[in-house]
């Protein structure tokens, strides 16, 4: 384990050390993501000018919502979201050998070893529109955000898990592209507030495609009374989505036919 | 696209009341359908990436001794490509607005299918500028992703533009980029009149003009640089 | 002590038919043809602790399969395999960490840093004291005379600094096994001559068991002290290097010029002969008579630039097959 945080931190500065080399890049990520952030922003208060409540929230707790899946996605960003783009592309070219020839766990090389630490900036702005969202609520306690503590990994987690599980196939059919896009599909579920949805799509994005994990359900615990059973499904499913990715890695390996050149 | 239809019935049964902004559920709904439909087409990923790929790699080289210039040869690529795939899946919006009875004035499809193929026209006028950037920075590929996303936020694909508070409205309205989808969904669902249509085509035509004199200038500069060898 | 072994090791790999034109390729949609291509045949063999094992065969023949399975890239359709006693498709750490594969087309080391930090990250990978991985670092840089480029980015090297980076960062661990496979593809002459010779004093020092692949015969005539040929996913020859160019009809361009004049009639091979008068000669002679020509005519006077022409190892290798299925039934299974 504690080779493994080292390993990590190593991997870390590293990527830092590669991505200075395209400084411009650092600015691009910046802008795109601003103009990501004003739309999901901006929509939500074109709707709110219309209307005081979408589901059971209304103007304030869709900001709380927003901040809190700004803040994932960028943890997300950061640490995974580059190995994984890359991963059908890496099978293609046959780049997985030589890391499969390490004396390391092959799945925990292969989703973390490029950190994006261009995205740090976005980290920060997204960070910061949730705090300045809390600012707003009155009678917000802030020992409130210790929800965070445990619940933001489970989102990280169970957003890693879903797409590890997507980009995976790609080691068992070379073309992968549509599945792919299948995951985007999925995650834009879990890109908004839960209260939009009917009751049966709301079970279905906490059980059995848990993308709702990702942000509503760490915004409900800041925004309401704490739901215990809650708390322990998430840890569950994050545990179990992480257990169930490393076996269908595994199974996906024994698959793996490797490319002939 | 089913997520925001989601959404809408979710903003609707907030309201309590029958009509957004003048419009009924419905033509929400249609504008969604619609929307979805002309973003795809108006919005250039695939043509742009191998266009940067062209200057990045050097092999634009065998272009330059063509006897078309690179604009054309990709500006026909694209609309071919686009026609092809537009008038199959032209199918799918029609068929769940007929079947779905959502408010669509079939008859003005043909003119806001015009103003969107008009539009690509600027689309890869502005594909032919980042490429222009690609002689000058390496990896421009994420300039395309920043500016696809700052297009889909002016373009109207979101919400309709009328929802906007006066002010924005006003400037996204005049600018050529909601000619993308409000404007010529909007006229197909019954949200925008004839004259917004002919304002559309006029201030296309003028970021057309503008972005070919950027290009023009981006693409000479370049090319004095450029070694050849693209490295 | 046995380094490698294998029994009946086989991989099928499974396809299908593709067809062409557009309405065959929908068709292959729900009609589809399996096709089973055997990458490799049941192969039996062993491979003593140690020993520098050369492996040939023409492209597509499976050298590459077997390696893959033999450092446990990929699992086996059947059989077994036991390299260092492990079983090498389960990837158990302290196997992994013994062993070493180097891929002459690919890299493993970081493309946007520079070797050195690329070693660092492989030395916390592989559990190494760092300080001691430096060292040996610059080491083998120095043997290799490349400690020049260690600080650059790797983006920034050329194909041959890039392979001698690879191969310290395959060595950073003294791995007990290492898998070559094209350790010199692609490279000049003077860089293929440096790694060849880099690696033949590397083995002859620490004595690690080695399976090479190459399409070079100086590659594996200068490293290797048995050869294994691989045909068709099948095991064709297993010997010596020299038992195998015995067996070839394989030719070789022979050039070379006297101090002075020969002054009688020289002849060489049965049907070669020198003329008197002559002082610069060029013929081509029989790869398995190379060492006796050469004695021949090193033997009747000072011979200045003596220039052999490389064999061409897919033709050797070619003329070899030849021969053999004169001599006994294709072993063909398609």
């Amino acid at each position: 384990m504690k080779k493994y945080v080292e390993l990590y931190w190593a991997f870390f500065r590293a990527s830092f050390i590669a991505d200075m080399e395209f400084r411009a890049n650092f600015l691009t990520r910046i802008l795109t993501d601003i103009f990501w952030y004003v739309a999901q922003v901006g929509s939500f208060e074109v709707f709110y000018q219309f209307t005081p409540k979408i589901g059971d929230w209304g103007r304030a707790e869709t900001r709380v919502f927003l901040g809190i899946l700004f803040v994932v996605d960028a943890i997300y960003m950061v640490m995974f979201n580059e190995n994984l783009d890359q991963l059908p592309e890496k099978v293609r070219r046959g780049q997985l050998d030589l890391l499969l020839a390490k004396p390391v766990n092959s799945q925990f090389m292969l989703s973390l070893q490029k950190a994006n630490t261009a995205i740090l900036g976005n980290f920060i702005l997204g960070a910061s529109w949730l705090v300045w969202a809390l600012l707003q609520r009155p009678d917000f306690s802030w020992w409130r955000t210790l929800w965070l503590l445990v619940l933001i990994p489970c989102g990280v987690c169970i957003f890693y898990c879903v797409r590890f599980l997507f980009a995976t196939t790609s080691v068992m059919f070379t073309k992968a592209e549509n599945i792919q896009y299948l995951w985007y599909q999925i995650y834009r579920l879990g890109m908004r507030p839960d209260s939009i949805y009917v009751p049966w799509m709301r079970v279905l994005i906490l059980s059995i495609v848990p993308v709702g994990i990702i942000a509503s359900v760490p915004a409900r615990f800041l925004l309401e009374a704490p739901n215990y059973p809650m708390l322990l499904w998430a840890i569950f499913l994050a545990g179990f989505a992480l257990f169930l990715s490393s076996r269908f890695w595994l199974y996906a390996l024994g698959k793996y036919s490797s490319a002939s050149s | 696209m089913l997520i925001e239809f989601t959404l809408w019935f979710a903003i609707f049964r907030g309201v309590h009341q029958l009509s957004i902004g003048g419009y009924a559920r419905e033509y929400y709904l249609s504008y969604v359908l619609w929307a979805a439909f002309v973003a795809r087409i108006t919005s250039s990923w695939m043509y742009e990436f191998k266009m940067i790929e062209e200057v990045d790699s050097g092999s634009i080289n065998g272009l330059l001794v063509r006897p078309m210039t690179f604009y054309e040869y990709y500006l026909s690529q694209l609309l071919g490509y686009k026609l092809i795939t537009s008038v199959l899946s032209l199918i799918f919006p029609i068929t769940v607005a007929y079947l779905w009875h959502l408010p669509t004035d079939f008859s003005r499809l043909p003119l806001a299918l015009l103003l969107v193929t008009y539009f690509l026209i600027l689309v890869h006028t502005i594909s032919y500028c980042v490429t222009g950037v690609a002689f000058f920075i390496n990896k421009v590929h994420s300039l395309t992703v920043a500016k696809n996303l700052g297009l889909w936020l002016l373009s109207g694909e979101l919400f309709p533009l009328d929802l906007l508070p006066p002010f924005w409205r006003h400037i996204l309205l005049n600018l050529p980029f909601s000619s993308a989808v409000y404007v010529p969904v909007g006229f197909v669902t019954g949200r925008v009149g004839i004259s917004d249509v002919l304002q559309g085509f006029y201030s296309v035509t003028l970021g057309i003009v503008f972005f070919a004199l950027l290009g023009n200038l981006l693409w000479t500069k370049g090319m004095r640089d450029y070694t050849g060898t693209g490295a | 002590m046995i380094a490698i072994r294998t029994t009946a090791l086989t991989r099928v790999y499974e396809t299908y038919e593709k067809s062409d034109g557009i309405w065959n390729s929908i068709r292959g949609f729900w009609d589809r043809k399996n096709i089973q291509k055997i990458a490799l045949q049941p192969t039996t063999l062993e491979i003593q602790r140690g020993q520098i094992v050369g492996l040939v065969g023409a492209n597509g023949a499976g050298k590459t399969t077997l390696l893959k399975l033999l450092s446990g890239l990929i699992h086996p359709s059947g059989g077994d395999a036991e390299v260092l006693g492990y079983r090498p498709w389960e990837r158990k750490n302290e196997f992994l960490r013994r062993m070493s594969v180097l891929l002459g087309q690919k890299n493993q080391l970081w493309w946007d840093l520079a070797p050195a930090d690329s070693f660092d990250l492989l030395a916390r990978i592989y559990d190494l004291d760092r300080r001691l991985a430096k060292q040996r670092v610059q080491e083998l840089a120095t043997l290799m005379d490349c400690t020049q480029v260690l600080k650059v980015q790797l983006r920034r090297l050329s194909l041959g600094e890039r392979m001698k980076m690879e191969i310290i960062g395959a060595l950073l661990h003294e791995p007990d096994v290492l898998f070559l496979d094209e350790p010199t593809i692609g490279l000049d002459v003077v860089a293929q001559n440096a790694i060849r010779q880099f690696l033949t004093e590397y083995v002859k020092n620490k004595r690690p068991t080695v399976i090479l692949t190459s399409h070079y015969m100086d590659d594996i005539a200068k490293l290797a002290d048995r050869l294994l040929l691989i045909s068709r996913g099948g095991l064709v020859y297993d010997g010596t290097v020299d038992g195998f160019i015995g067996k070839t009809e394989s030719t070789q361009q022979i050039r070379f010029r006297y101090d002075s004049p020969l002054t009688d009639d020289l002849r060489v091979t049965s049907d070669e002969v020198l003329k008197k008068g002559a002082q610069e000669f060029q013929f081509r002679i029989q790869t398995k008579q190379l060492s006796e020509v050469v004695k021949t005519i090193t033997g009747f006077g000072t011979v200045h630039d003596l220039k052999i022409e490389e064999a061409d190892f897919e033709e050797v290798i070619r003329q070899f097959l030849e021969t053999e299925s004169r001599v006994q039934p294709s072993r063909n299974t398609h």
